[in-house]
């Protein structure tokens, strides 16, 4: 009987240790930093997905994490530059490719928000009318016709870049810009139902594009990294990241974002 | 005729071709030039752009640093430490680097039921005359509690109630909830004198019972203590960035999305938010920065020393230099087209003048051998085509050897001269006369309906020697001896025919001259 104990015993320590071994290393702390941007995060109400994908995955990985709050540009910067390890619904493209590395959790679309008063039906009607202006976030990329829409109306000074999606909702709501492009979280959590009365939505034709834990290349070895993935594939796997959605989105629309 | 006329057209339009070629690769080219350099006035421009926004972004950042060691050290002691303020921010050494902050403070978060407490605490501290300002029952108040350095225009009171002011209220409610940094709305210049009249702005961070839970905006109000606030004058937070300003560029900076003259947080330059659409070449831009949850708009426009900074003169001198070179081209080409075009006029005319010689008898100007063969060969061509008499007539001058040795040889070609001409006359414009030898001539007549027809244009030659020549006021009578030969009858070919009037001309001479024989007769 004690025999059997003690065998029982050394298995689960055994895979414990295992278990020890396959998560993130807890020898040093990380950084993580979220952007203000619409349900995303709000540091008005300090909750959002990505607040509450942070803080399972500081849970799950029981390392120490220091989140802070920065500029979407500012944390592609440090990102590359390998003093800043984590962000969260991050897009990638080749640039990005190159110093970071992403946990993909969520896939949608991109689409163009329109005033009601610019009568555009479609994406080509946006960019023909040489007096409508565009409203992008700075150093942000969307997919692939959204960014050679913007690309295009930067050539004709026809595009208006801020550092957050806050003033865009703004310089929409007076007309200073007349569209801007975001995607199912976009939507501010304060003055939606405002926006909402004011626009429409124009679909673009893409697919979804994927996003996901962005992790620094230069502050995480490979081997990290996959050790971080898992822990969001298991958050994908268990209901977790369905449930966080949930939270934000009605079931069929979470259920739709999250299961790509 | 098209064929003919198709390169002479070509020719001359080339001029005007090499011209339009020209002018095309030179407007390519200037296109091109001004293109390039409007892309790099863009990319500088945009570099301005990036630049500025990454200055004050990363000012706002040293700044909201500060305010954060401020907040830290109320982890470690209460609010009221007055000295304990005093003495971090004393150790900041705020030097030139960080003018931009006028002043560093601490509110106090003081619900009305708190407010005897409060004063009572206040006073305790060492300030007898502390009152909250402005005075009046509030159900809130957030008053200053303490405020170092004394510098700024700025600076608030103490027991100055910021709550009661809906500006800063606006923001210290952001940062009461969020638990961030955030930046008020522009604060005018207060009156009276002081260091900075310029607008300026306050940041604040909360501070919240030491351990508390913060997870929620309810756990967050329910735990606040208070503030701590940086005010800052606008002229010394811009003159305070890092880095250094992109000439020939004007700037202007407003609070929120909407520029305006009551939105104007700062300028630089020239004002670039509503003149610039006048200024046509002008580049401008607008760009709405996030800092601490607050928008400002910057307004970014060039001026003309921008552009002669950083533009490239060059798609003017390829203008010039292109449409000179395009004409200089086109002379050019015009030049040497009506070079050749000459050139050819000439060799044409010796060209002419050559065949002209080689077929002629340069004395008489009368047809020679070779070019009389050729007509005979064309008359017999066309009467054995179309049927019809071919004469020949071999006209030898009688005793014209005495004319030469009594009077000389240039009486002799006058003579000869004369004689040609006298002939030439005597027959129809369509026959040929010509010079065979010294004093031979011969006539050709095509299309005669018979043989009678040659006997009478031969007698009309042999009548026309019946008028003396006059040369040198000399008078000459000159006959001749003709012999006749008529195609087909008296020969099929030119040498038969030849021979045959030869022969006839002879037969004249031996008659005793002055008389014609037809080869026919015997």
């Amino acid at each position: 009987m004690s025999k059997r104990c003690l065998t029982t015993l050394l298995i689960v320590l055994a895979s414990l240790a295992t278990l020890n071994a396959t998560g993130p290393d807890r020898s040093h702390s990380y950084t993580l930093a979220l952007h203000d941007h619409g349900l995303l995060y709000s540091a008005a109400t300090n909750a959002g997905i990505d607040k509450d994908v942070a803080d399972e995955l500081i849970r799950r990985s029981g390392c120490k994490v220091t989140v802070s709050l920065m500029a979407r540009a500012r944390i592609w910067q440090l990102i590359e530059s390998g003093s800043l390890d984590f962000s969260l619904s991050g897009i990638t493209d080749a640039e990005r490719d190159k110093f970071a590395a992403f946990a993909w959790y969520f896939s949608d679309k991109f689409y163009l928000l329109v005033r009601k008063d610019a009568a555009i039906r479609n994406q080509a009607d946006f960019e023909k009318n040489g007096r409508l202006q565009l409203g992008v976030i700075r150093s942000f990329r969307y997919s692939e016709s959204a960014n050679r829409l913007a690309d295009r109306l930067q050539e004709a000074n026809r595009l208006s870049q801020a550092g957050g999606l806050e003033p865009l909702y703004q310089l929409l709501v007076q007309n200073q810009i007349q569209g801007m492009i975001i995607e199912p979280f976009d939507y501010p959590a304060l003055q939606e139902k405002q926006i909402r009365d004011i626009s429409t939505i124009v679909e673009l034709p893409d697919p979804p594009v994927p996003h996901g834990l962005i992790m620094s290349k230069k502050a995480l070895p490979a081997p990290e990294q996959e050790k971080w993935r898992s822990l969001i594939q298991d958050m994908r796997k268990d209901g977790t990241m369905l449930h966080i959605f949930e939270k934000y989105f009605k079931p069929e629309l979470a259920a739709s974002l999250v299961n790509f | 005729m098209t064929s003919d006329r198709n390169p002479i057209s070509v020719t001359r339009l080339l001029p005007w071709l090499v011209l339009m070629a020209m002018l095309v690769l030179t407007w390519g080219l200037w296109d091109h030039e001004r293109q390039v350099s409007r892309k790099e006035l863009h990319a500088q421009f945009e570099f301005a752009l990036r630049d500025t926004v990454s200055r004050i972004e990363q000012g706002d950042s040293a700044y909201e640093q500060m305010l954060r060691g401020l907040q830290a050290l109320f982890a470690t002691t209460d609010l009221t430490s007055r000295d304990a303020v005093r003495a971090y921010v004393e150790t900041l050494q705020i030097d030139a680097n960080f003018s931009g902050i006028q002043a560093f403070g601490v509110i106090q978060w003081v619900p009305m039921a708190r407010k005897p407490a409060h004063l009572a605490a206040m006073r305790h501290l060492g300030l007898p005359a502390y009152a909250l300002l402005p005075p009046g029952e509030r159900e809130q108040y957030a008053p200053v509690i303490q405020s170092v350095p004394d510098l700024g225009s700025r600076r608030q009171a103490l027991g100055q109630d910021a709550w009661a002011d809906p500006v800063r209220r606006q923001a210290m409610e952001k940062a009461r909830d969020s638990g961030l940094p955030a930046i008020s709305e522009k604060l005018g210049a207060p009156p009276g004198p002081g260091r900075d009249t310029a607008p300026g702005f306050v940041m604040y961070l909360p501070v919240y019972a030491r351990g508390a839970a913060l997870e929620s905006i309810d756990q967050r109000r329910a735990n606040l203590l208070g503030w701590v606030y940086s005010s800052f004058g606008m002229n010394d937070f811009m003159a305070s960035l890092y880095g250094k300003p992109a000439p020939g560029i004007s700037l202007s900076l407003f609070d929120g999305v909407s520029p305006s003259e009551a939105s104007l947080l700062f300028q630089a330059g020239t004002p670039a938010w509503d003149g610039a659409a006048s200024r046509g070449s002008a580049l401008s831009a607008r760009e709405y920065i996030v800092l601490s949850g607050h928008t400002w708009t910057l307004c970014l426009s060039t001026e003309d020393s921008f552009e002669a900074r950083f533009g490239r003169k060059n798609d003017r001198v390829i203008a010039v230099i292109g449409v000179c070179l395009s004409l200089s081209m086109a002379l050019l080409v015009w030049y040497m087209i009506a070079g050749r075009a000459h050139a050819l006029r000439l060799a044409d005319a010796m060209t002419e003048q050559l065949r002209h010689l080689a077929q002629h008898d340069t004395l008489t100007g009368l047809p020679n051998r070779a070019l009389f063969s050729d007509r005979v060969r064309q008359k017999l061509a066309d009467a054995n085509r179309r049927g019809g008499h071919v004469a020949m007539v071999f006209i030898d001058l009688d005793r014209f050897k005495q004319v030469n040795d009594g009077h000389g040889h240039a009486v002799g070609d006058l003579l000869l001269q004369e004689v040609a001409k006298r002939i030439s006359e005597s027959v129809r414009a369509s026959d040929t006369v010509g010079r065979i030898g010294g004093d031979e001539f011969v006539a050709l007549m095509g299309d005669l309906p018979d043989a009678d027809s040659a006997l009478r244009i031969a007698e009309k030659i042999r009548l026309a020697f019946a008028q003396p020549f006059r040369i040198n006021d000399l008078e000459f009578s000159a006959s001749c001896s003709m012999g006749i030969a008529v195609y087909p009858g008296d020969g099929s070919d030119e040498a038969t025919l030849t021979k045959s009037a030869d022969q006839a001309m002879y037969r004249a001479k031996e008659a005793g001259r002055n008389c014609m024989k037809q080869a026919a007769v015997p």
